[in-house]
C-alpha cells in the first residue's frame, strides 16, 4: 500500500490530546495523531521520548490522565475494555517470554490467553513458528535461543491472534543484523498481508525505510508527521534524510539525544 | 473472553513450568514427605520427652469429700505440672459424667480419689486411687504423674516417706526374700527425704526428691529391673488403678504425637509450597511477562484467579501424597471420615493459598516476598504449633491468643479434630474452625485482589 492510498483509507486508530505523567513527569504531552488501516507507522525518537508510554496506552496497560482514542470509528478504551485489547496485539519492548517453555509451548499459552484453542491455535502457532523462522526450534525451549530468535519469538506471540494492529516498541533494539533483516521482512509481510503497524524506533535509517509515515516524538512532544520526504519538506530541507530533519527539528541530534 | 478460560490458561501453563523444574518439584513434594516421616518417627519414639513449663488438664472427683480428700485436692492444684478442673469455683463433677466425656473423648484423665480415702490415710496407709484415661496421651501421662508425684508429697507429708520408699523399692523390683533389708533401707531413705522435706522448707527451690542424696541407694540400684520407666515409677508414689478410655473408633496406629506432627509439619510444608506458587507472580512480574499478561482480553483478575487454581492443584497434590505416605508408613488411617478430610483439606488449601496469594500481591520483589514468607511461616509453625503440639496443654492465656492468631493452630486443631477426636463436620468446633479460616481466606483474598490491582495493574 503506498502512502497516499494509506492517507486516503479510513484512519484505524486515532488519538487525540493524549497526555500520560508519571508522578511528576510529563512522559506524553498532548500526542496528536492517527493511523490508516494498513499502514506501517513509525515513531521515532530518543530515548526517553515517551514512545513507550504512548504504545503502553494505547496497549491499555495505563490510562491516559487526558486525551482521547479512538479505534475503527468508536471510543477505544482499552485498559478498561478487555473487547478493545482484544482488537490490538503488543509486543513489548522487553522479551516477555517464558524461557523454561519452549517456542511452541510459549505459543499455545499466550494463544489461550487470548481465546484461541483447537484447530484455530493449532494454524495460529504454526504460523507464528513460521513468522519467527523456528519452525525447526519448535520444541526448544525459549532460554537456548539467541536474542535474535527471542525477539523474533516475542514479535509472533503478539501477532498470534491475527490483531488489527500490532504494536511494536522497538523491536529492533539490540538485535545483530542478520535477526534485524529477518523482522525487517517480517514486518512488511504483515504489512503486505493487510495488518496495520504502530512501531517505535530511535534508528533513523530504519524509520525511514520501512515506515510509510513517520511522527517524531521528543521530550513528549510529537514534533511532526507525515512520510520521510513530507518531514524533510516540513522541516524546510526538501530531500534530506531524517537525521538532518530531527536536527533541524529539535536542534540537537538524534545520537546525543 | 471469559475470566475462566484465561485463569485455565494461567493454571495450566504455570503447572507446566512447575513439573519442569525437577528440583522445584523435589523440593515441593519429597521434602514435606520426608519431614512429615522423619517427625512422626521422632514423635513417636520420643513421644513429648521433655514436658518443658507446661500443664495438663486433670479432672478430679472427690468421692470422699473428707478433710484428707480435700487436702489432696488442693495439693493436685498447686502442683506446677497441672491443671485442676473443675477449677475451684467450678461446680463438682461425678464419675457418670468423666466415663461418658472420656467415652466421646472430650477429655482425657479423671482422677478418683475413692470413698474411704481419709480413713485409709488415717490408718499410715497409701490410699488406692483410680485414673480413667486415654491411654494414648502419652504426652501428658508423662505431666501428670510428675503432677501427681508432687501432690502425693505434698498432701501426705514426711510422715510416708517411709511407704512410699517401701513402695517405690518394691517397684523398683527387690525380690521379696529381701524384705527385711528393704525394710531397713526404706528407714533409712525416709530419713533422707526426711532431710529432703526440711531442706525444701529452708530453701523452698528444691524439686522432686533425688534417691542419690538418700544412704544405701546403691544397693537399690542394682537389681533395679532394666524395663523401668522412671516417670511411672516416681509417679507412682501413690497406687493408682489405671482404667482405659479409647475415643470411639480412633486408628490403633494413631497417636496423639502422631496424628499432630503429620498434621503440623503437612500444614508447614504446605505452606511453603503454596508460597513458592505464588510468589511466581512476582517473578513474572520481575521477568516482564507481566505486560503480555495483562494485554489479555480478559478481567485482569484471572490472572491472579488462575494463580490461586494453580496453587491450590499443587497443594491438593502435596497434601494427598503426604496423608497417603504419612497413612502408609505408620499405618494411619487419616481417611475414616472421607468426606470431612476432604472439605477440612479444601478449606485449609483455600486459606493457605489465599495468605500466600496475599504476601506475593503485597511484596515488590521475590526477595521481599520470600523473606518474610519464610519468616511468618516459621514463626506461625511455632507458634501455631506445627513443631511442638501446644494445643495438646493449656499455655498461658497470652500464648493461647498468639495462637489463635496463626493459621497453623486453625489447620491443625482441624485436623486434629478430625483424626485424633474423630469427630466430623457435625462437630461445633469443626464447623468454628472452618469457619474461621474461610473467614481468613475471604479476608486475605479480597485484600490480595486490591494490592494486586495496585501492584500489578497499575505498575504495568
Ligand atoms: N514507570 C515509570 N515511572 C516514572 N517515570 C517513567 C516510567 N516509565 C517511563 N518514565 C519516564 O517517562 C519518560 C518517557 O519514557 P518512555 O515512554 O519509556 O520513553 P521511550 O520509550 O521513548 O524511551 C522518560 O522520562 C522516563 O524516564
Ligand atoms: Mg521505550
Amino acid at each position: 500500500m503506498s502512502p497516499t492510498d494509506a492517507q486516503r483509507a479510513a484512519p484505524l486508530l486515532e488519538i487525540e490530546s493524549l497526555r500520560y505523567r508519571y508522578g511528576q513527569r510529563l512522559a506524553v504531552d498532548g500526542a496528536t495523531f492517527a493511523i490508516a488501516r494498513g499502514e506501517l507507522f513509525g515513531l521515532l525518537g530518543p530515548n526517553g521520548a515517551g514512545k513507550s508510554t504512548t504504545l503502553r496506552c494505547i496497549a491499555g496497560l495505563i490510562e491516559p490522565d487526558a486525551g482521547s482514542m479512538r479505534f475503527a470509528g468508536a471510543p477505544f478504551t482499552p485498559a478498561t475494555s478487555g473487547a478493545d485489547r482484544a482488537r490490538i496485539g503488543a509486543v513489548p519492548q522487553e522479551i516477555a517470554l517464558y524461557g523454561e517453555l519452549t517456542a511452541r509451548e510459549n505459543l499455545d499459552f499466550f494463544g489461550e490467553l487470548h481465546g484461541l484453542s483447537g484447530a484455530p491455535l493449532a494454524a495460529a502457532i504454526d504460523a507464528g513458528l513460521a513468522l519467527a523462522g523456528l519452525a525447526d526450534r519448535a520444541n526448544d525451549r525459549v532460554k537456548s535461543f539467541s536474542g535474535g530468535m527471542k525477539r523474533r519469538l516475542n514479535l509472533a506471540v503478539g501477532n498470534l491472534h491475527a490483531p488489527e494492529l500490532l504494536l511494536l516498541d522497538e523491536p529492533t533494539a539490540g538485535v545483530d543484523p542478520q535477526s534485524r533483516n529477518h523482522l525487517f521482512e517480517s514486518l512488511l509481510a504483515l504489512r503486505a498481508a493487510g495488518r496495520t503497524l504502530l512501531y517505535t524506533t530511535h534508528y533513523m535509517e530504519e524509520a525511514q525505510r520501512l515506515c510509510d509515515r513517520i511522527a517524531i516524538i521528543d521530550a513528549g512532544k510529537l514534533l511532526a508527521i507525515g512520510t520521510a520526504s513530507e518531514l524533510a519538506a516540513q522541516a524546510g530541507l526538501p530531500g534530506a534524510d531524517l537525521e538532518a530533519v530531527f536536527l533541524r527539528l529539535t536542534g540537537r541530534s538524534l545520537r546525543d539525544a | 473472553m471469559s475470566t475462566l478460560t484465561t485463569a485455565l490458561a494461567m493454571a495450566r501453563k504455570d503447572l507446566r513450568l512447575y513439573f519442569r523444574d525437577r528440583t522445584g518439584m523435589a523440593l515441593g513434594f519429597l521434602l514435606p514427605i520426608v519431614l512429615v516421616v522423619i517427625f512422626g518417627f521422632v514423635m513417636k519414639v520420643v513421644n513429648g520427652g521433655d514436658s518443658g513449663p507446661s500443664r495438663a488438664t486433670l479432672w478430679v472427683v472427690d468421692q470422699d469429700g473428707s478433710e484428707a480428700s480435700r487436702a489432696f485436692v488442693a495439693a493436685l492444684r498447686s502442683a506446677e505440672t497441672l491443671r485442676v478442673r473443675p477449677a475451684a469455683d467450678e461446680p463438682a463433677v461425678d464419675e457418670a459424667r468423666m466415663r461418658r466425656d472420656l467415652a466421646d473423648g472430650e477429655l482425657h484423665h479423671a482422677l478418683l480419689l475413692p470413698a474411704g480415702f481419709g480413713a485409709t490415710v488415717a490408718k499410715r496407709e497409701l490410699p488406692e486411687l483410680r485414673m480413667l484415661r486415654d491411654p494414648d496421651r502419652t504426652l501428658e501421662q508423662q505431666l501428670i504423674a510428675i503432677g501427681m508425684m508432687q501432690a502425693a508429697i505434698a498432701a501426705l507429708g514426711p510422715d510416708f516417706a517411709e511407704a512410699f520408699t517401701t513402695r517405690m523399692l518394691e517397684r523398683a523390683g527387690l525380690p521379696k526374700e529381701w524384705r527385711e533389708r528393704t525394710t531397713a533401707l526404706a528407714r533409712g531413705f525416709a530419713g533422707g527425704v526426711r532431710r529432703l522435706f526440711e531442706e525444701k522448707e529452708a530453701q523452698a527451690s528444691a524439686k522432686a526428691p533425688a534417691a542419690g542424696s538418700a544412704e544405701g541407694v546403691s544397693v537399690a540400684a542394682e537389681p533395679a529391673s532394666p524395663s523401668l520407666d522412671p516417670a511411672d515409677f516416681l509417679g507412682q508414689l501413690v497406687p493408682v488403678v489405671n482404667e482405659e478410655f479409647r475415643p470411639p473408633e480412633r486408628p490403633r496406629q494413631l497417636t496423639f504425637m502422631l496424628s499432630h506432627s503429620v498434621s503440623g509439619i503437612g500444614v508447614m510444608m504446605l505452606m511453603f509450597g503454596l508460597m513458592a506458587c505464588a510468589t511466581q507472580l512476582i517473578r513474572e512480574r520481575e521477568e516482564g511477562v507481566l505486560p503480555r499478561l495483562l494485554g489479555a482480553p480478559s478481567e485482569r483478575a484471572a490472572l491472579l484467579w488462575g494463580k490461586y487454581l494453580f496453587a491450590l492443584l499443587i497443594g491438593a497434590l502435596q497434601l494427598a501424597l503426604l496423608f497417603a505416605v504419612g497413612g502408609f508408613v505408620f499405618e494411619v488411617d487419616f481417611l475414616r471420615d472421607p468426606v470431612a478430610f476432604l472439605v477440612a483439606s479444601f478449606v485449609i488449601l483455600l486459606a493457605i493459598t489465599s495468605f500466600g496469594m496475599l504476601i506475593a500481591a503485597w511484596a515488590r520483589t521475590s526477595k521481599q516476598a520470600e523473606g518474610l514468607s519464610t519468616l511468618l511461616i516459621l514463626v506461625m509453625s511455632a507458634v501455631g504449633g506445627a513443631w511442638f503440639p501446644l494445643q495438646a496443654f493449656d499455655p498461658p492465656a497470652a500464648v493461647q491468643v498468639a495462637m489463635r492468631c496463626t493459621l497453623t493452630d486453625w489447620a491443625i486443631r482441624t485436623y486434629q479434630a478430625l483424626f485424633w477426636h474423630g469427630h466430623g463436620l457435625r462437630d461445633g468446633d469443626v464447623q468454628t474452625n472452618l469457619a474461621v479460616l474461610l473467614g481468613f481466606t475471604v479476608a486475605a483474598t479480597v485484600a490480595a485482589r486490591a494490592l494486586f490491582e495496585r501492584r500489578y495493574v497499575r505498575a504495568a
